[in-house]
Protein backbone atom coordinates (compact mmCIF):
# COMPACT_ATOMS: atom_id res chain seq x y z
CA UNK A 1 0.00 0.00 0.00
CA UNK A 2 1.57 3.25 -1.07
CA UNK A 3 1.53 6.43 0.97
CA UNK A 4 0.63 7.23 4.56
CA UNK A 5 -2.58 5.77 5.98
CA UNK A 6 -4.79 8.56 7.23
CA UNK A 7 -7.27 8.14 10.07
CA UNK A 8 -10.48 10.13 10.06
CA UNK A 9 -13.41 9.98 12.43
CA UNK A 10 -16.90 11.29 11.70
CA UNK A 11 -18.41 13.84 14.05
CA UNK A 12 -21.30 11.63 15.16
CA UNK A 13 -19.00 8.75 16.05
CA UNK A 14 -16.63 11.11 17.86
CA UNK A 15 -19.37 12.75 19.90
CA UNK A 16 -20.98 9.40 20.82
CA UNK A 17 -17.67 8.18 22.23
CA UNK A 18 -17.07 11.24 24.39
CA UNK A 19 -20.66 11.45 25.62
CA UNK A 20 -20.54 7.79 26.63
CA UNK A 21 -17.38 8.39 28.65
CA UNK A 22 -18.98 11.43 30.30
CA UNK A 23 -22.10 9.50 31.24
CA UNK A 24 -20.00 7.07 33.25
CA UNK A 25 -17.36 9.33 34.77
CA UNK A 26 -16.36 6.92 37.49
CA UNK A 27 -15.88 3.85 35.32
CA UNK A 28 -13.80 2.64 32.44
CA UNK A 29 -15.87 2.48 29.23
CA UNK A 30 -15.30 1.09 25.77
CA UNK A 31 -16.79 1.09 22.30
CA UNK A 32 -16.29 -0.39 18.83
CA UNK A 33 -15.51 1.73 15.82
CA UNK A 34 -17.26 1.04 12.54
CA UNK A 35 -16.20 2.15 9.12
CA UNK A 36 -14.22 1.22 6.05
CA UNK A 37 -10.97 1.72 4.27
CA UNK A 38 -11.28 4.24 1.44
CA UNK A 39 -8.85 4.80 -1.43
CA UNK A 40 -8.96 8.15 -3.16
CA UNK A 41 -8.42 8.68 -6.88
CA UNK A 42 -4.87 9.93 -6.15
CA UNK A 43 -4.09 6.67 -4.41
CA UNK A 44 -4.13 7.86 -0.81
CA UNK A 45 -5.74 5.65 1.78
CA UNK A 46 -7.97 6.74 4.62
CA UNK A 47 -9.48 4.68 7.40
CA UNK A 48 -12.89 6.30 7.74
CA UNK A 49 -14.49 5.76 11.11
CA UNK A 50 -18.13 6.58 10.34
CA UNK A 51 -19.89 5.31 13.43
CA UNK A 52 -19.33 3.94 16.91
CA UNK A 53 -21.30 1.68 19.21
CA UNK A 54 -20.73 2.31 22.93
CA UNK A 55 -20.31 -1.06 24.61
CA UNK A 56 -19.90 -1.33 28.36
CA UNK A 57 -19.36 0.61 31.55
CA UNK A 58 -19.03 -2.24 34.05
CA UNK A 59 -16.79 -5.32 34.18
CA UNK A 60 -15.64 -4.53 30.69
CA UNK A 61 -13.14 -7.37 30.47
CA UNK A 62 -15.73 -10.16 30.56
CA UNK A 63 -16.18 -12.10 27.34
CA UNK A 64 -19.85 -13.15 27.10
CA UNK A 65 -21.36 -9.66 26.72
CA UNK A 66 -18.54 -8.65 24.37
CA UNK A 67 -19.12 -11.66 22.13
CA UNK A 68 -22.86 -11.06 21.97
CA UNK A 69 -22.29 -7.41 21.16
CA UNK A 70 -19.75 -8.05 18.41
CA UNK A 71 -21.94 -10.69 16.71
CA UNK A 72 -24.89 -8.34 16.50
CA UNK A 73 -22.85 -5.25 15.60
CA UNK A 74 -21.00 -7.02 12.80
CA UNK A 75 -24.28 -8.34 11.43
CA UNK A 76 -25.95 -4.93 11.42
CA UNK A 77 -23.10 -2.91 9.95
CA UNK A 78 -22.04 -5.65 7.55
CA UNK A 79 -25.32 -5.12 5.75
CA UNK A 80 -24.28 -1.49 5.28
CA UNK A 81 -20.89 -2.40 3.91
CA UNK A 82 -19.10 -1.30 7.07
CA UNK A 83 -16.94 -3.40 9.34
CA UNK A 84 -15.38 -3.21 12.77
CA UNK A 85 -12.29 -1.10 12.19
CA UNK A 86 -11.19 -0.27 15.68
CA UNK A 87 -11.74 -0.04 19.41
CA UNK A 88 -12.19 2.85 21.80
CA UNK A 89 -11.28 2.85 25.47
CA UNK A 90 -11.54 5.38 28.27
CA UNK A 91 -9.70 4.70 31.51
CA UNK A 92 -11.32 4.78 34.92
CA UNK A 93 -8.94 7.34 36.42
CA UNK A 94 -8.32 10.86 35.20
CA UNK A 95 -4.54 10.71 35.34
CA UNK A 96 -4.22 7.27 33.80
CA UNK A 97 -3.02 7.86 30.24
CA UNK A 98 -1.78 4.36 29.58
CA UNK A 99 -3.23 1.97 27.06
CA UNK A 100 -4.37 -0.92 29.27
CA UNK A 101 -3.77 -4.58 28.44
CA UNK A 102 -7.52 -5.03 28.05
CA UNK A 103 -7.53 -2.43 25.28
CA UNK A 104 -4.50 -4.05 23.65
CA UNK A 105 -6.12 -7.51 23.81
CA UNK A 106 -9.32 -6.39 22.17
CA UNK A 107 -7.30 -4.36 19.69
CA UNK A 108 -5.29 -7.47 18.84
CA UNK A 109 -8.47 -9.42 18.27
CA UNK A 110 -9.80 -6.80 15.84
CA UNK A 111 -6.39 -6.51 14.17
CA UNK A 112 -6.54 -10.22 13.31
CA UNK A 113 -9.50 -9.57 11.03
CA UNK A 114 -8.60 -6.02 9.99
CA UNK A 115 -4.91 -5.17 9.84
CA UNK A 116 -5.42 -1.41 9.65
CA UNK A 117 -7.28 -1.45 12.97
CA UNK A 118 -7.13 1.65 15.13
CA UNK A 119 -7.21 1.74 18.92
CA UNK A 120 -8.29 5.05 20.40
CA UNK A 121 -7.81 6.15 24.00
CA UNK A 122 -9.71 9.06 25.51
CA UNK A 123 -7.36 11.89 26.45
CA UNK A 124 -8.76 13.06 29.77
CA UNK A 125 -6.53 16.08 30.12
CA UNK A 126 -7.39 17.30 26.63
CA UNK A 127 -11.08 16.79 27.33
CA UNK A 128 -10.79 18.82 30.52
CA UNK A 129 -9.18 21.77 28.75
CA UNK A 130 -11.54 21.65 25.79
CA UNK A 131 -13.80 24.51 26.92
CA UNK A 132 -10.80 26.76 27.41
CA UNK A 133 -9.31 26.65 23.94
CA UNK A 134 -10.26 26.53 20.29
CA UNK A 135 -8.62 23.20 19.59
CA UNK A 136 -10.05 21.39 16.60
CA UNK A 137 -8.19 18.17 17.12
CA UNK A 138 -9.97 15.25 18.79
CA UNK A 139 -9.63 14.74 22.55
CA UNK A 140 -8.27 11.30 21.84
CA UNK A 141 -5.05 9.47 21.28
CA UNK A 142 -4.67 7.13 18.33
CA UNK A 143 -2.71 3.89 18.55
CA UNK A 144 -1.80 1.73 15.58
CA UNK A 145 0.25 -1.43 15.14
CA UNK A 146 3.84 -0.71 14.23
CA UNK A 147 6.23 -2.93 12.32
CA UNK A 148 7.09 -4.93 15.44
CA UNK A 149 3.38 -5.56 16.09
CA UNK A 150 3.19 -3.29 19.13
CA UNK A 151 0.51 -0.69 19.67
CA UNK A 152 2.29 2.60 19.05
CA UNK A 153 1.02 6.11 19.74
CA UNK A 154 0.34 7.88 16.44
CA UNK A 155 2.50 10.83 15.62
CA UNK A 156 5.41 9.64 17.74
CA UNK A 157 7.15 8.09 14.73
CA UNK A 158 5.88 10.46 12.08
CA UNK A 159 2.70 8.50 11.40
CA UNK A 160 -0.45 10.49 10.89
CA UNK A 161 -2.72 11.68 13.65
CA UNK A 162 -6.45 11.19 13.99
CA UNK A 163 -8.52 13.95 12.43
CA UNK A 164 -12.20 14.70 12.71
CA UNK A 165 -14.07 14.87 9.41
CA UNK A 166 -16.14 17.92 10.38
CA UNK A 167 -13.92 20.80 11.55
CA UNK A 168 -16.41 22.23 14.03
CA UNK A 169 -17.00 18.96 15.86
CA UNK A 170 -15.55 20.21 19.14
CA UNK A 171 -17.91 23.19 19.12
CA UNK A 172 -20.87 20.85 18.71
CA UNK A 173 -19.46 18.57 21.41
CA UNK A 174 -19.14 21.41 23.90
CA UNK A 175 -22.72 22.36 23.17
CA UNK A 176 -23.92 18.84 23.91
CA UNK A 177 -21.85 18.71 27.09
CA UNK A 178 -23.42 21.94 28.28
CA UNK A 179 -26.89 20.53 27.71
CA UNK A 180 -25.95 17.26 29.49
CA UNK A 181 -26.73 15.28 26.34
CA UNK A 182 -24.75 12.35 27.73
CA UNK A 183 -27.82 11.29 29.67
CA UNK A 184 -29.45 10.14 26.45
CA UNK A 185 -26.71 7.82 25.27
CA UNK A 186 -27.37 4.06 25.37
CA UNK A 187 -24.65 1.43 25.42
CA UNK A 188 -24.76 -2.34 25.07
CA UNK A 189 -24.75 -2.75 28.87
CA UNK A 190 -27.93 -0.67 29.04
CA UNK A 191 -29.44 -2.79 26.27
CA UNK A 192 -28.67 -6.05 28.06
CA UNK A 193 -30.26 -4.66 31.23
CA UNK A 194 -33.34 -3.51 29.31
CA UNK A 195 -33.55 -4.66 25.71
CA UNK A 196 -36.03 -1.97 24.78
CA UNK A 197 -33.05 0.43 24.92
CA UNK A 198 -31.46 0.68 21.48
CA UNK A 199 -27.65 0.54 21.28
CA UNK A 200 -27.81 2.13 17.84
CA UNK A 201 -28.87 5.41 19.48
CA UNK A 202 -31.07 6.32 16.51
CA UNK A 203 -32.65 9.34 18.21
CA UNK A 204 -29.50 10.78 19.70
CA UNK A 205 -28.71 13.39 17.06
CA UNK A 206 -32.24 14.18 15.95
CA UNK B 1 -27.28 -3.39 45.86
CA UNK B 2 -30.34 -1.80 44.39
CA UNK B 3 -33.41 -3.60 43.07
CA UNK B 4 -35.17 -2.53 39.90
CA UNK B 5 -38.16 -1.25 41.91
CA UNK B 6 -35.90 0.80 44.13
CA UNK B 7 -34.06 2.24 41.14
CA UNK B 8 -37.32 3.17 39.41
CA UNK B 9 -38.56 4.93 42.54
CA UNK B 10 -35.26 6.77 42.92
CA UNK B 11 -35.28 7.94 39.31
CA UNK B 12 -38.89 9.03 39.61
CA UNK B 13 -38.06 11.13 42.67
CA UNK B 14 -34.98 12.52 40.98
CA UNK B 15 -36.94 13.70 37.95
CA UNK B 16 -39.58 15.18 40.24
CA UNK B 17 -37.08 17.17 42.26
CA UNK B 18 -35.12 18.20 39.16
CA UNK B 19 -38.28 19.68 37.67
CA UNK B 20 -39.14 21.67 40.79
CA UNK B 21 -41.81 19.29 42.04
CA UNK B 22 -40.43 19.12 45.57
CA UNK B 23 -39.44 16.02 47.52
CA UNK B 24 -35.75 16.90 47.83
CA UNK B 25 -35.48 15.60 51.38
CA UNK B 26 -37.16 12.26 50.46
CA UNK B 27 -34.79 11.95 47.51
CA UNK B 28 -31.72 12.63 49.63
CA UNK B 29 -32.86 10.13 52.27
CA UNK B 30 -33.42 7.46 49.62
CA UNK B 31 -29.97 8.08 48.12
CA UNK B 32 -28.50 7.66 51.59
CA UNK B 33 -30.48 4.50 52.27
CA UNK B 34 -29.62 2.84 48.95
CA UNK B 35 -26.00 4.04 49.11
CA UNK B 36 -25.96 5.08 45.48
CA UNK B 37 -23.51 7.54 44.01
CA UNK B 38 -25.40 10.53 42.59
CA UNK B 39 -23.14 13.23 43.86
CA UNK B 40 -24.03 16.01 41.42
CA UNK B 41 -27.74 15.73 42.28
CA UNK B 42 -27.08 15.36 46.01
CA UNK B 43 -24.90 18.45 45.92
CA UNK B 44 -27.44 20.50 43.99
CA UNK B 45 -30.48 19.58 46.04
CA UNK B 46 -28.67 19.36 49.36
CA UNK B 47 -27.32 22.86 48.91
CA UNK B 48 -30.79 24.19 48.15
CA UNK B 49 -31.98 22.91 51.52
CA UNK B 50 -28.94 23.87 53.57
CA UNK B 51 -28.68 27.36 52.14
CA UNK B 52 -32.27 28.10 53.12
CA UNK B 53 -32.42 28.79 56.90
CA UNK B 54 -36.11 27.92 57.12
CA UNK B 55 -35.74 24.58 55.32
CA UNK B 56 -32.66 23.87 57.43
CA UNK B 57 -34.40 24.40 60.75
CA UNK B 58 -37.26 22.16 59.59
CA UNK B 59 -34.81 19.27 59.51
CA UNK B 60 -34.13 19.39 63.22
CA UNK B 61 -31.29 17.06 64.28
CA UNK B 62 -31.23 15.50 60.78
CA UNK B 63 -29.51 18.71 59.67
CA UNK B 64 -26.11 17.28 60.63
CA UNK B 65 -26.66 14.09 58.62
CA UNK B 66 -27.40 16.25 55.61
CA UNK B 67 -24.23 18.31 56.14
CA UNK B 68 -22.25 15.08 56.13
CA UNK B 69 -23.98 13.73 53.03
CA UNK B 70 -23.53 16.95 51.07
CA UNK B 71 -19.91 17.33 52.20
CA UNK B 72 -19.11 13.91 50.73
CA UNK B 73 -21.02 14.71 47.53
CA UNK B 74 -19.17 18.01 47.27
CA UNK B 75 -15.84 16.21 47.51
CA UNK B 76 -16.93 13.80 44.78
CA UNK B 77 -17.76 16.77 42.56
CA UNK B 78 -14.49 18.54 43.45
CA UNK B 79 -16.31 21.45 45.12
CA UNK B 80 -13.78 21.49 47.92
CA UNK B 81 -14.77 24.88 49.35
CA UNK B 82 -18.29 23.68 50.03
CA UNK B 83 -16.92 20.50 51.57
CA UNK B 84 -14.48 22.42 53.76
CA UNK B 85 -17.20 24.77 55.00
CA UNK B 86 -19.58 21.99 55.89
CA UNK B 87 -16.87 19.97 57.63
CA UNK B 88 -16.06 23.05 59.70
CA UNK B 89 -19.72 23.33 60.68
CA UNK B 90 -19.70 19.69 61.77
CA UNK B 91 -16.40 20.13 63.64
CA UNK B 92 -17.90 22.99 65.61
CA UNK B 93 -20.98 20.97 66.51
CA UNK B 94 -19.16 17.69 67.20
CA UNK B 95 -15.63 18.48 68.37
CA UNK B 96 -13.35 15.43 68.81
CA UNK B 97 -15.72 13.32 66.71
CA UNK B 98 -14.20 10.33 64.88
CA UNK B 99 -16.95 10.53 62.30
CA UNK B 100 -15.93 14.10 61.46
CA UNK B 101 -12.30 12.97 61.58
CA UNK B 102 -13.05 10.60 58.71
CA UNK B 103 -14.47 13.48 56.70
CA UNK B 104 -11.29 15.45 57.31
CA UNK B 105 -9.32 12.51 55.97
CA UNK B 106 -11.54 12.34 52.92
CA UNK B 107 -11.01 16.05 52.29
CA UNK B 108 -7.26 15.47 52.26
CA UNK B 109 -7.84 12.63 49.81
CA UNK B 110 -9.88 14.81 47.49
CA UNK B 111 -7.09 17.37 47.47
CA UNK B 112 -4.67 14.65 46.45
CA UNK B 113 -2.69 14.97 49.71
CA UNK B 114 -2.28 11.23 49.97
CA UNK B 115 0.43 11.18 52.61
CA UNK B 116 -1.48 13.48 54.95
CA UNK B 117 -4.67 11.53 54.44
CA UNK B 118 -2.80 8.32 55.26
CA UNK B 119 -1.50 9.95 58.45
CA UNK B 120 -5.00 11.05 59.45
CA UNK B 121 -6.41 7.59 58.85
CA UNK B 122 -3.55 5.89 60.69
CA UNK B 123 -4.18 7.96 63.79
CA UNK B 124 -7.91 7.19 63.62
CA UNK B 125 -7.04 3.50 63.33
CA UNK B 126 -4.76 3.70 66.35
CA UNK B 127 -7.75 4.56 68.47
CA UNK B 128 -10.03 2.06 66.75
CA UNK B 129 -8.24 -0.53 64.59
CA UNK B 130 -11.59 -1.98 63.48
CA UNK B 131 -13.02 1.18 61.95
CA UNK B 132 -14.46 -0.32 58.77
CA UNK B 133 -14.99 2.98 57.01
CA UNK B 134 -11.39 4.07 57.48
CA UNK B 135 -10.04 0.66 56.49
CA UNK B 136 -12.04 0.92 53.29
CA UNK B 137 -10.82 4.47 52.66
CA UNK B 138 -7.31 3.04 52.61
CA UNK B 139 -8.32 0.67 49.84
CA UNK B 140 -10.01 3.51 47.98
CA UNK B 141 -6.88 5.66 48.26
CA UNK B 142 -4.71 2.92 46.83
CA UNK B 143 -7.15 2.48 43.97
CA UNK B 144 -7.31 6.22 43.32
CA UNK B 145 -3.56 6.36 42.97
CA UNK B 146 -3.57 3.47 40.56
CA UNK B 147 -1.91 1.19 43.08
CA UNK B 148 -4.04 -1.86 42.30
CA UNK B 149 -1.79 -4.38 44.03
CA UNK B 150 -1.91 -2.23 47.15
CA UNK B 151 -5.68 -2.00 46.94
CA UNK B 152 -5.90 -5.78 46.59
CA UNK B 153 -3.58 -6.30 49.56
CA UNK B 154 -5.52 -3.94 51.85
CA UNK B 155 -8.85 -5.34 50.73
CA UNK B 156 -7.78 -8.93 51.34
CA UNK B 157 -6.56 -7.94 54.80
CA UNK B 158 -9.88 -6.23 55.47
CA UNK B 159 -11.78 -9.35 54.42
CA UNK B 160 -9.76 -11.53 56.80
CA UNK B 161 -11.44 -9.63 59.62
CA UNK B 162 -14.75 -8.72 58.03
CA UNK B 163 -15.44 -11.79 55.91
CA UNK B 164 -19.18 -11.18 55.93
CA UNK B 165 -18.89 -7.83 54.13
CA UNK B 166 -20.48 -8.70 50.79
CA UNK B 167 -19.82 -5.30 49.25
CA UNK B 168 -16.13 -5.75 49.95
CA UNK B 169 -16.09 -9.18 48.28
CA UNK B 170 -17.84 -7.67 45.26
CA UNK B 171 -15.37 -4.81 45.11
CA UNK B 172 -12.48 -7.24 45.25
CA UNK B 173 -14.04 -9.39 42.52
CA UNK B 174 -14.50 -6.36 40.30
CA UNK B 175 -10.91 -5.24 40.84
CA UNK B 176 -9.69 -8.71 39.89
CA UNK B 177 -11.89 -8.70 36.77
CA UNK B 178 -10.55 -5.30 35.73
CA UNK B 179 -7.04 -6.71 35.99
CA UNK B 180 -8.07 -9.85 34.10
CA UNK B 181 -7.27 -12.02 37.17
CA UNK B 182 -10.30 -14.21 36.55
CA UNK B 183 -9.38 -17.15 38.79
CA UNK B 184 -9.18 -14.85 41.79
CA UNK B 185 -12.42 -13.14 40.80
CA UNK B 186 -14.10 -16.55 40.58
CA UNK B 187 -13.00 -17.29 44.15
CA UNK B 188 -14.68 -14.09 45.37
CA UNK B 189 -17.93 -14.94 43.61
CA UNK B 190 -17.80 -18.45 45.10
CA UNK B 191 -17.63 -16.87 48.57
CA UNK B 192 -20.58 -14.65 47.74
CA UNK B 193 -22.67 -17.51 46.39
CA UNK B 194 -21.91 -19.56 49.51
CA UNK B 195 -23.11 -16.78 51.80
CA UNK B 196 -26.07 -15.63 49.70
CA UNK B 197 -27.05 -18.54 47.46
CA UNK B 198 -30.33 -17.05 46.31
CA UNK B 199 -28.98 -13.82 44.83
CA UNK B 200 -28.97 -14.27 41.04
CA UNK B 201 -26.44 -11.46 40.54
CA UNK B 202 -23.65 -13.60 41.99
CA UNK B 203 -24.59 -16.67 39.93
CA UNK B 204 -24.55 -14.54 36.79
CA UNK B 205 -21.25 -12.84 37.57
CA UNK B 206 -19.66 -16.21 38.42
CA UNK B 207 -20.89 -17.70 35.12
CA UNK B 208 -19.48 -14.77 33.13
CA UNK B 209 -16.09 -15.06 34.80
CA UNK B 210 -15.96 -18.84 34.23
CA UNK B 211 -16.86 -18.40 30.56
CA UNK B 212 -14.10 -15.83 30.23
CA UNK B 213 -11.61 -18.23 31.84
CA UNK B 214 -12.57 -20.82 29.24
CA UNK B 215 -11.82 -24.51 29.03
CA UNK B 216 -14.38 -27.29 28.89
CA UNK B 217 -14.93 -27.71 32.63
CA UNK B 218 -15.35 -23.98 33.24
CA UNK B 219 -17.76 -23.68 30.32
CA UNK B 220 -19.86 -26.56 31.65
CA UNK B 221 -19.95 -25.00 35.12
CA UNK B 222 -20.73 -21.59 33.63
CA UNK B 223 -23.69 -23.13 31.83
CA UNK B 224 -24.97 -24.50 35.16
CA UNK B 225 -24.75 -21.08 36.78
CA UNK B 226 -26.41 -19.33 33.85
CA UNK B 227 -29.18 -21.90 34.29
CA UNK B 228 -29.48 -21.19 38.00
CA UNK B 229 -29.62 -17.47 37.24
CA UNK B 230 -32.51 -18.10 34.87
CA UNK B 231 -34.16 -20.18 37.57
CA UNK B 232 -33.74 -17.46 40.20
CA UNK B 233 -34.97 -14.68 37.90
CA UNK B 234 -37.97 -16.48 36.46
CA UNK B 235 -36.40 -16.64 33.01
CA UNK B 236 -36.27 -12.87 32.63
CA UNK B 237 -32.53 -12.29 32.64
CA UNK B 238 -31.38 -11.60 29.07
CA UNK B 239 -27.67 -11.97 29.91
CA UNK B 240 -28.20 -15.45 31.33
CA UNK B 241 -30.27 -16.55 28.32
CA UNK B 242 -27.53 -15.38 25.98
CA UNK B 243 -25.01 -17.07 28.25
CA UNK B 244 -26.65 -20.46 27.78
CA UNK B 245 -26.46 -20.09 24.00
CA UNK B 246 -22.82 -18.98 24.12
CA UNK B 247 -21.84 -21.83 26.44
CA UNK B 248 -23.60 -24.49 24.39
CA UNK B 249 -21.94 -23.22 21.25
CA UNK B 250 -18.48 -23.05 22.82
CA UNK B 251 -18.83 -26.49 24.45
CA UNK B 252 -20.01 -27.87 21.11
CA UNK B 253 -16.88 -26.52 19.44
CA UNK B 254 -14.63 -28.08 22.06
CA UNK B 255 -16.33 -31.49 22.03
CA UNK B 256 -16.53 -31.79 18.24
CA UNK B 257 -15.77 -35.33 17.18
CA UNK B 258 -16.04 -36.75 20.67
CA UNK B 259 -18.31 -39.59 21.80
CA UNK B 260 -22.00 -38.99 21.72
CA UNK B 261 -22.29 -39.53 25.50
CA UNK B 262 -20.09 -36.54 26.16
CA UNK B 263 -22.16 -34.26 23.99
CA UNK B 264 -24.61 -31.89 25.60
CA UNK B 265 -28.33 -32.16 25.00
CA UNK B 266 -29.55 -29.23 22.95
CA UNK B 267 -32.79 -28.70 24.89
CA UNK B 268 -31.54 -26.00 27.20
CA UNK B 269 -30.08 -24.09 24.25
CA UNK B 270 -33.32 -24.18 22.26
CA UNK B 271 -35.35 -23.23 25.32
CA UNK B 272 -33.10 -20.23 25.90
CA UNK B 273 -33.20 -19.25 22.23
CA UNK B 274 -36.98 -19.43 22.19
CA UNK B 275 -37.20 -17.35 25.35
CA UNK B 276 -34.89 -14.72 23.82
CA UNK B 277 -36.96 -14.56 20.65
CA UNK B 278 -40.11 -14.07 22.69
CA UNK B 279 -38.55 -11.28 24.76
CA UNK B 280 -37.14 -9.49 21.73
CA UNK B 281 -40.40 -9.79 19.81
CA UNK B 282 -42.16 -8.16 22.73
CA UNK B 283 -39.75 -5.41 23.71
CA UNK B 284 -37.24 -4.87 20.88
CA UNK B 285 -38.89 -6.01 17.65
CA UNK B 286 -36.55 -3.98 15.46
CA UNK B 287 -33.66 -6.04 16.77
CA UNK B 288 -35.35 -9.40 16.17
CA UNK B 289 -33.69 -10.13 12.80
CA UNK B 290 -30.27 -9.40 14.32
CA UNK B 291 -31.05 -11.68 17.25
CA UNK B 292 -32.13 -14.47 14.92
CA UNK B 293 -28.97 -14.39 12.85
CA UNK B 294 -26.86 -14.21 16.03
CA UNK B 295 -28.63 -17.29 17.40
CA UNK B 296 -28.26 -19.06 14.07
CA UNK B 297 -24.51 -18.49 14.26
CA UNK B 298 -24.43 -19.97 17.75
CA UNK B 299 -26.30 -23.15 16.83
CA UNK B 300 -24.14 -26.21 17.30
Amino acid sequence: MGGELKYEIAQNAYIKLVLHALKHKTAAVNAVLLGRLVTSTEGSHTLQISDAVPLFHSQITLLPPLEIALIQIEEYYGAQDMGIVGYFHANERFDDAELSSVAKNIGDHIYRYFPQAAVILLDNKKLESLPKGKDRSPVMQLYTKDASKNWRLAGSDGSSQLTIKEPSANVVLLDYIASEKWQDIIDFDDHLDDISKDWLNPELFK
Amino acid sequence: MVTKTEETELNRLEIQVDNGGGGAWEYLCLVRKLKVRRSDKVLKHGLSILNDPKKRSNLGPEEWTLYEQVAVAAMDCQCLDVAKDYIKVLQKRFPESKRVGRLEGMLLESKGSWAEAEKAYSSLLEENPFDQVVLKRRVAMAKAQGNMSGAIEWLNKYLETFMADHDAWRELAEIYVSLQMYKQAAYCYEELILSQPTLPLYHLAYAEVLYTLGGLENLQTAKKYYASTIDLTGGKNTRALFGICLCTSAIGQLTKGRNKEEKESPELHSLAATALEKIYKQRAPTKLPLLNSALKGLKI
